[in-house]
C-alpha cells in the first residue's frame, strides 16, 4: 500500500513537470524544425527532420541575414550588464545605509522606494516615451539603462538591506576598534558577508533587465539599442510569423538565464527569505 | 599603556538619559568594573569611551588625548564584544593579524605577534581554523587574543564571558585575571554580573540609572554599601532588608524588627536613630547566626526566635528562609546539620555587623 502511494505521487509530480516544462520544451524542439512542421495538424511532437537552418540565418553564418540576432545579443548583454552593474553599486550602498544608520525620514523614504515598484512600469511609458524624445536619449541603449537602473534600485536596496541587517552590529564594530574606517569595515568585513546575497541581488536584477519587453518596446527603435525580446517581434511580418525563428531567438534569449538561475538558485532562495524576514 | 579620564560625560538618547554626568578617573593598569543592572548605562559608558556611541557632553582623555571627536580606529583601544564578534569569513590567524593588516605591518612582524597572542592564550592548533569550527570558549579567546595584538593603551570587555555556560565562565574569569597581570594595562570590564565584579576588579563602579551609585574596592563596597541598591546588588545572595520601625521607652531607643521582635539600638548608632521614626536595617545572610542558645552579652548582640519556612542544604553550609516583617530572610547555617520546617531556630546577630539605611533617602546611616 505505502508503495503504491509512494508511486503514485511521483507520477502525480512527474505529471505536474511536464506540464510545467511543456512550453519550454515546445520552444527548443521548434527552434530546431523547419516551420511548416510547426503548423502540423495534429501536432508533430518529435521532429522528423532537425535543422539548424534558424540558427544559422540568425547568426548570419552561411551570409544571410534573417534576424541581426547577434547585435540583439550584444544589445541585451550591454544592456543588462551596464545596468545590473549600476542598480547593484547603488543598491548595495542604499541598501546598507537602510540597515546601518538612523536617519530623518529614513521609513518613508524606504517605503516610498517600496511603493515604486508598486507602480506597473507600463502605465509610466508614455510619459517615459515623451520625455525621452524631448531628451534625445529615445532608441539609444542610455535610455534603456537608465530605465532598469531606475526599475532595479528599489529591488536591490531591499534585498541588500535584508542581508546587511542579518550581520551582527558589533562586526562593524570591532573592525572600527581594530583600526578600520567605517569604509574599511564594510569593505573588508560586512561585504565580504553579505557577498552572496549581494550576488543573488545582482543576478535578480540582471534577469529582471535580461526578460524585460515592455518599457524595451517603447524605448528601442531600431537595431541600434533593441534588445532580444524586442528583436523576438522582428520574426512578425504583416502576413507570416516566423515561428521557428521566434523559437530559435527564444531558446537563444532562455539559455544564459537559465544557466545563472541554476548558478545561483542556493542563494537566490536564501536572499528572498533573508529579505523578507527582517529582524 | 594609559590612564583613561572621563569628565563630566554625559549621554541623552532624545529626552533619555542613558549616562549623566560621570567624573572619573582610570590609572595606569587598572583592572575598573563597571556593573549594575541592564539599562544603567555601563556598556553606553564603554562604547562611547571606544568610540562608537557618540556622547552628548562631556570629555574623554585617553593618555594625554582628548579623544571626543576622534574615531574608533584612532583611539587605541581595544574592545572584546558580548557575542565576540570573530570574523567568520577569516580563520583564528586572519581574525588575530587582522587589525596589523589593516595598520599596514610588515607580515613578518604580523606573524610574530600572532604567534605571541597565540602562545599567550593557548590557540596553536587551532590557527587554520573558522571561527564556526571553534566552541565557545575558544571563540572567546579568539576574541581576547584580537585584542591583545594590538597592544592597546586600554582593553574593554562589554559582558565577555555572558555567552559561556557556568563552568567555563569561572574558568575564563581565572584567565582574564591572569591576562591582565600579564600584559599590565589598564582593563574596564562591563557586567551585570556581581561575582565576576567581585573577582575581577581593582575597584568596582556600581551604577544605576546613569548615575555611580558607589566606587570602591571590591570588599569596599561589600563591606560599606553608601545605599540600599549596592547593599542588595553585591553580595550573593542579596542583603536582608527590613523596615523597621524605631520606638522609644525609658531612654532607651528600641527597633521594632518584627511585631514580637525588639531589639535595642547598637550604641554608636544612637545618635543617628535618635530622632527618625523608621529606618531600614540591611542584615547579610552570612550575620545571621544560627545559634543553639542566647549568650548573655545583650547589647552588642540581636537575638531572637523564629519559625522557618524553608531549608536548603548546599553541602557546606544550608540556607534557611524565614520570615521578618513578611519579608523573606535568608540566614546561613555554616556546619549543618538537618533542619525542619516549621522549627523554631535561635539566631543572634553581632550589631556591629549590620547596616542601617535612612527610611527616605535610602543612605547609609
Amino acid at each position: 500500500m505505502k508503495q503504491i502511494k509512494k508511486i503514485g505521487f511521483w507520477l502525480l509530480v512527474l505529471f505536474l513537470l511536464i506540464l510545467i516544462c511543456l512550453p519550454g520544451i515546445w520552444i527548443f524542439v521548434s527552434a530546431f524544425r523547419p516551420n511548416p512542421e510547426i503548423l502540423a495538424k495534429p501536432a508533430n511532437w518529435i521532429p522528423d527532420r532537425w535543422t539548424l537552418h534558424q540558427f544559422t540565418q540568425m547568426f548570419s553564418i552561411n551570409g544571410y541575414v534573417s534576424v541581426p540576432a547577434f547585435k540583439y545579443l550584444m544589445n541585451s548583454v550591454i544592456i543588462s550588464s551596464v545596468s545590473t552593474v549600476i542598480a547593484i553599486t547603488i543598491g548595495m550602498m542604499g541598501g546598507y545605509a537602510f540597515a546601518r544608520f538612523n536617519f530623518k525620514g529614513k521609513n518613508k523614504i524606504f517605503l516610498s522606494l517600496m511603493l515604486a515598484r508598486a507602480v506597473p512600469g507600463i502605465s509610466l511609458s508614455l510619459p517615459l516615451f515623451i520625455l525621452f524624445a524631448k531628451l534625445g536619449i529615445i532608441n539609444t541603449s542610455f535610455g534603456v539603462i537608465l530605465v532598469y537602473v531606475a526599475m532595479n534600485v528599489p529591488f536591490t536596496i531591499w534585498l541588500t538591506d535584508g542581508f546587511f541587517r542579518q550581520i551582527p552590529k558589533e562586526m562593524s564594530e570591532v573592525a572600527r576598534t581594530d583600526g578600520c574606517t567605517r569604509f574599511q569595515a564594510f569593505w573588508n568585513v560586512e561585504l565580504p558577508l553579505a557577498g552572496p546575497g549581494i550576488g543573488a541581488a545582482a543576478i535578480f536584477a540582471f534577469l529582471l533587465s535580461w526578460n524585460e519587453y515592455a518599457l524595451a518596446s517603447i524605448i528601442t527603435r531600431t537595431v541600434h539599442s533593441k534588445t532580444l525580446p524586442i528583436g523576438m517581434m522582428d520574426y512578425l511580418d504583416e502576413f507570416t510569423i516566423n515561428w521557428a525563428g521566434m523559437c530559435a531567438i527564444a531558446v537563444v534569449m532562455i539559455i544564459p538565464a537559465l544557466i545563472l538561475t541554476f548558478i545561483v538558485q542556493k542563494h537566490l532562495v536564501s536572499g528572498l527569505t533573508f529579505g523578507g524576514v527582517k529582524g | 599603556m594609559a590612564k583613561v579620564e572621563l569628565k563630566n560625560l554625559t549621554k541623552k538618547y532624545g529626552d533619555v538619559v542613558a549616562v549623566q554626568n560621570m567624573d572619573l578617573t582610570i590609572p595606569h593598569n587598572e583592572f575598573l568594573v563597571l556593573v549594575g543592572p541592564s539599562g544603567c548605562g555601563k556598556s553606553t559608558t564603554l562604547r562611547m569611551i571606544a568610540g562608537l556611541e557618540e556622547i552628548s557632553g562631556g570629555e574623554i582623555f585617553i593618555g594625554d588625548q582628548k579623544v571626543n571627536e576622534k574615531d574608533p580606529k584612532d583611539r587605541n583601544v581595544s574592545m572584546v564584544f558580548q557575542n565576540y564578534a570573530l570574523y567568520p569569513h577569516m580563520t583564528v590567524e586572519e581574525n588575530l593579524g587582522f587589525s596589523l593588516k589593516i595598520a599596514k605591518v610588515n607580515p613578518d612582524e604580523i606573524e610574530a605577534k600572532v604567534k605571541d597572542a597565540v602562545n599567550i592564550l593557548g590557540l596553536e592548533d587551532l590557527r587554520k581554523r573558522k571561527p564556526s569550527q571553534l566552541s565557545g570558549g575558544q571563540r572567546q579567546r579568539v576574541a581576547m587574543g584580537r585584542a591583545i595584538v594590538r597592544r592597546p593603551d586600554a582593553f574593554l570587555f562589554d559582558e565577555p564571558l555572558s555567552n559561556l555556560d557556568a563552568k567555563l565562565r569561572t574558568q575564563m574569569r581565572t584567565e582574564i585575571k591572569k591576562l591582565h597581570q600579564k600584559l599590565k594595562t589598564t582593563v574596564i570590564y562591563v557586567t551585570h554580573d556581581q561575582v565576576e565584579a567581585m573577582t575581577l576588579a581593582d575597584r568596582i563602579i556600581i551604577m544605576k540609572d546613569g548615575f555611580i551609585e558607589q566606587i570602591g574596592s571590591p570588599i569596599d563596597v561589600f563591606n560599606n554599601p553608601v545605599n540600599v541598591f549596592v547593599a542588595t546588588f553585591i553580595g550573593s545572595p542579596p542583603m536582608n532588608i527590613i523596615e523597621c520601625e524605631i520606638t522609644k521607652s525609658n531612654n532607651q531607643i528600641m527597633i521594632k524588627l518584627d511585631n514580637d521582635i525588639l531589639v535595642h539600638c547598637p550604641k554608636d548608632k544612637m545618635g543617628k536613630l535618635a530622632d527618625l521614626k523608621k529606618v531600614i536595617v540591611g542584615i547579610r545572610a552570612e550575620d545571621i547566626v544560627p545559634v543553639k542558645s542566647f549568650s548573655n552579652d545583650q547589647k552588642s548582640i540581636w537575638f531572637f526566635s523564629k519559625a522557618i519556612d524553608l531549608a536548603e542544604p548546599l553541602g557546606t553550609e544550608t540556607q534557611i528562609f524565614f520570615k521578618l516583617q513578611n519579608k523573606e530572610i535568608i540566614s546561613r547555617m555554616y556546619n549543618p546539620r538537618p533542619v525542619d520546617v516549621g522549627e523554631n531556630i535561635n539566631f543572634q546577630i553581632e550589631t556591629n555587623k549590620i547596616h542601617f539605611f535612612n527610611y527616605e533617602t535610602k543612605k547609609a546611616l
